[in-house]
């Protein structure tokens, strides 16, 4: 269940971020769609706008080149101008049919007049073939003088319904090179209509806007637009500015026209419906949301499947973990009872081992009293001797059970000293000879003399002496003891080695276990401790003890412990 | 020389010799040509050119004409103005008035020459070589007349009409020599270019030559 709430949580976080990213994009992309649908319309219309003023100004000018209109004009013969002019151009400058589509209309003159030398109109011969004009219309045409170069610019006409581009193209005299008239021709431009297919373009001029396709209102709140977009500086709205009109959004573009020509400057308005953009983007955030719904819901079912599937090793892995923590526990309880018992039983061991030495020391002292009183049968004598024997045996153990347990409880603390070791065996084959009467000829020494190794002397001597000890104890009869000892860098080697009987393969990992005893020669005194403590003090003088070898011939131990030479050099120093 | 220049002068020379009968006067002389500073308006190729307004044919020379009372001829000869390499062969004519000048199209393209000088309108049409009979035009008054092509802007050629059968075009320094004339009181005029026409009161005494320097 966990897994699923989780990987649900994963799913639907995952699916938010997904559709938060697709949002960020719809309308990041969006943006730059609208940006690139209204640049590229833009261009579109101001390419348009350039073709036809391309093509009009073009026309102006080969009207102008026209040799018949310089030959009336050069020639003396104005009365030929305008019906030359209306043969030369034909349907060029007619005014267009209305009916026709504006970018036709717009490159056919509305009207068109010459002016002469002195900018001054020459009035045509019938007006009527030349678009007929009002005479306050008319009156704007004429100029002080004549423009040098090629004009154009914009006008109110009929009444300020409509605005026409006026084109003003000096005709140079062929023969001296001087403006000698002025063609002036009006076209219509776009008051509105819609020359792109979202773009609806008309001019500002004079405070007024021409965009004769809107309705009133809505071209009063452009006009203020365009207004405010005019004067608050040049080209305010060149690249675009989003505007609200009349409850819809449109991207308002304008341009100045004309901006350093001889008249009025013009701007020309576009605007942009964002209505259908921004339903594309609604309809693209819908879908987008629909998508991510869907896929929610794909994801949740997919995680039900995929935690279903997940689970069941899940469970799996659960349950066997649940056993291995049950078999962990287990073990874990076993181990601190083995290790309460090890303690309880250490604790035990010492306990008893310092509870038993004041009662048998009290049985031996007695014994002795006992002895010494004397008057007893020779028997009696005996059996209290062997008693007494007992009880030194007893005391034996006990003090090794005692030191062992302290050992165990790792309660000993080594003062370690420089002890000699060479001493050391001396005295225990001393020993020997004095208290068991072994042969001394039967005993062999190789140790060089003053052998120093670091220890404390109390438990060394046990080490040592247990084991010339055993090596007596367990030696055949008539058998020798060999001890050798020597250094190597720093570790000293003691081996003491007599000619015992083999000891079984199987029985030399027991040798040095508590209480065995060989399992051969049961009379044999002992208690089965000797090796075992023997092997716990050497290793906690930093060595060892090992049988290296029991072949029938010689059974040999050796024991390692650590040099005192650098400690007894720095000594000397 | 060419052609048509040779067929003018030898027009003007039959006339002298007609006329020689009755008188044996001759007037000579130079015209003070001008000197063409400022770079042509219209390329140099073209032989009329403009210079402030003022049409004049390249490389200058003048018409020298004797304006007096003379009797009409029966028939005048038929004078030619070609249009080669998109320019008039000859780029001033000088002609009598009534003469009928014909207007061949040496090119491989259309022409249309028309002329809308008040002293004569006309306009040819468009034609080619083949076009026959050859497009002409009777001068009936005296002036300068303008000739364009309608196709070809740039071409410009002028016909100087006289009411006179006495002239003659100097050669390129200036120079004529004006022979057959009646003796009496006459003006002759020295054309130089459309807005120049120089005049001086001449007496002709019967078997000499005066001698005129214009101005």
């Amino acid at each position: 269940m966990k897994l699923l709430a989780a990987l649900s949580l994963l799913i639907i976080s995952l699916t938010i971020f997904g559709l938060y990213l697709a949002e960020r994009q719809v309308t990041a992309e969006t943006q730059h769609d609208l940006r690139q649908a209204f640049d590229a319309e833009l261009a579109l219309l101001r390419t348009a706008r350039e073709f036809r003023h391309a093509s009009v100004i073009e026309r102006c000018h080969a009207l102008v080149h026209k040799p018949r209109i310089h030959a009336a004009l050069e020639d003396g013969a104005l009365d030929l101008l305008y019906p030359n002019a209306a043969s030369e151009l034909g349907k060029v400058l007619v005014p267009g049919n209305e009916e026709e589509p504006l970018a036709r209309r717009s490159t056919r003159a509305r009207f068109y007049r010459f002016l002469n030398a002195k900018g001054a109109l020459i009035p045509p011969v019938v007006a009527a073939e030349v678009g007929e004009l009002a005479a306050e219309d008319e009156q704007k045409l004429s100029f002080k003088s004549l423009p040098e170069e090629q004009q154009s610019g914009y006008f109110w006409m009929d009444g300020n319904r409509e605005v026409v581009e006026v084109i003003v193209t000096p005709i140079i005299s062929t023969e001296d090179g001087q403006a000698i008239a002025a063609l002036v021709a009006g076209f219509p431009v776009a008051g509105g209509e819609r020359l792109a297919p979202e773009i609806q373009s008309g001019l500002w001029l004079d405070g007024r806007l021409y965009f004769q396709a809107l309705a009133e209102p809505l071209r009063a709140g452009l006009n203020a637009k365009v207004t405010e977009a005019v004067t608050s500086g040049e080209d305010a709205a060149k690249g675009g500015v989003e505007v609200q009109l009349g409850g819809g959004r449109f991207m308002l573009f304008c341009e100045s026209l004309n901006p350093n020509g001889l008249f009025q400057t013009a701007h020309e308005v576009a605007i942009y419906s964002l209505a259908d953009l921004l339903s594309r983007q609604r309809d693209l955030r819908w879908r987008a949301g629909g998508a991510g719904a869907l896929l929610l819901l794909l994801g949740i079912g997919a995680s039900f499947y995929v935690s279903a599937r997940l689970a069941a090793p899940v469970r799996e892995l659960a349950a066997v973990s649940a056993e291995n923590r049950v078999l962990r526990e287990k073990a874990e309880a076993a181990l601190k009872v083995k290790s309460d018992e090890l303690l309880r039983t250490a604790r035990f061991s010492a306990d008893a081992s310092h509870q038993l030495k004041t009662p048998v020391a009290v049985l031996r002292a007695g014994l002795g009293e006992l002895i010494a009183y004397g008057g007893q049968t020779p028997e009696a004598r005996e059996e209290i001797s062997m008693l007494l024997q007992q009880t030194s045996r007893l005391t034996s153990i006990i003090e090794d059970l005692l030191l062992l347990s302290r050992l165990d409880a790792g309660r000993v603390q080594l003062e370690v000293e420089t002890v000699n070791l060479t001493g050391l065996v001396e005295s225990c084959v001393e020993d020997l000879e004095v208290l068991h009467g072994f042969p001394a000829d039967c005993v062999e020494t190789n140790i060089p003399p003053s052998l120093m190794i670091d220890g404390q002397k109390r438990y060394t001597h046990i080490v040592v002496h247990n084991l010339i000890e055993n090596a007596r104890k367990y030696n055949c009869p008539g058998g020798r003891i060999r001890i050798t000892a020597y250094e190597e860098g720093s570790t000293v080697f003691l081996r003491i080695a007599n000619n015992g009987h083999s000891i079984p393969e199987s029985s030399r990992e027991h040798i040095f276990e508590r209480f065995h005893r060989g399992g051969m020669n049961e009379n044999v005194p002992g208690h089965g401790l000797g090796l075992n403590l023997a092997r716990e003090l050497a290793r906690i003088h930093g060595g060892d003890l090992r049988l290296v070898r029991s072949d029938g011939e010689w059974t040999e131990f050796e024991a390692r412990f650590h040099s005192a030479k650098v400690d007894a050099k720095n000594a000397e120093a | 020389m060419n052609s048509c220049k040779i067929l003018y002068f030898a027009v003007a020379f039959a006339g002298a010799i007609s006329i020689a009968a009755a008188a044996d006067c001759a007037v000579e002389g130079r015209v003070e040509l001008p000197k063409l500073r400022r770079a042509p308006v219209v390329n140099k190729r073209y032989e009329i050119v403009s210079s402030a307004g003022v049409l004049a044919p390249f490389p200058a020379f003048a018409v020298v004409y004797l304006e007096g009372r003379f009797p009409q001829p029966q028939a005048l000869p038929v004078a030619q103005m070609a249009q080669k390499d998109l320019a008039f062969v000859t780029p001033l004519l000088p002609v009598r008035v009534g003469t009928k000048v014909e207007f061949p199209n040496l090119d491989n393209t259309y022409h249309n020459i028309f002329s809308f000088s008040p002293s004569k309108r006309f306009d040819l049409g468009r034609y080619t070589s083949a076009e026959r009979p050859i497009p002409s035009q009777t001068f009936e008054k005296a002036g300068l007349i303008t000739l364009r092509c309608d196709i070809h802007e740039h071409m410009r050629g002028l016909v100087l009409v006289v009411d006179t059968p006495h002239f003659i075009p100097t050669d390129s320094e200036g120079r004529f020599k004006l022979g057959g004339l009646p003796a009496g009181s006459y003006k002759l005029k020295a054309w130089i270019d459309s807005k120049t026409t120089l005049e001086k009161n001449v007496d002709l005494i019967a078997g000499q030559t005066l001698r005129v320097e214009f101005p």
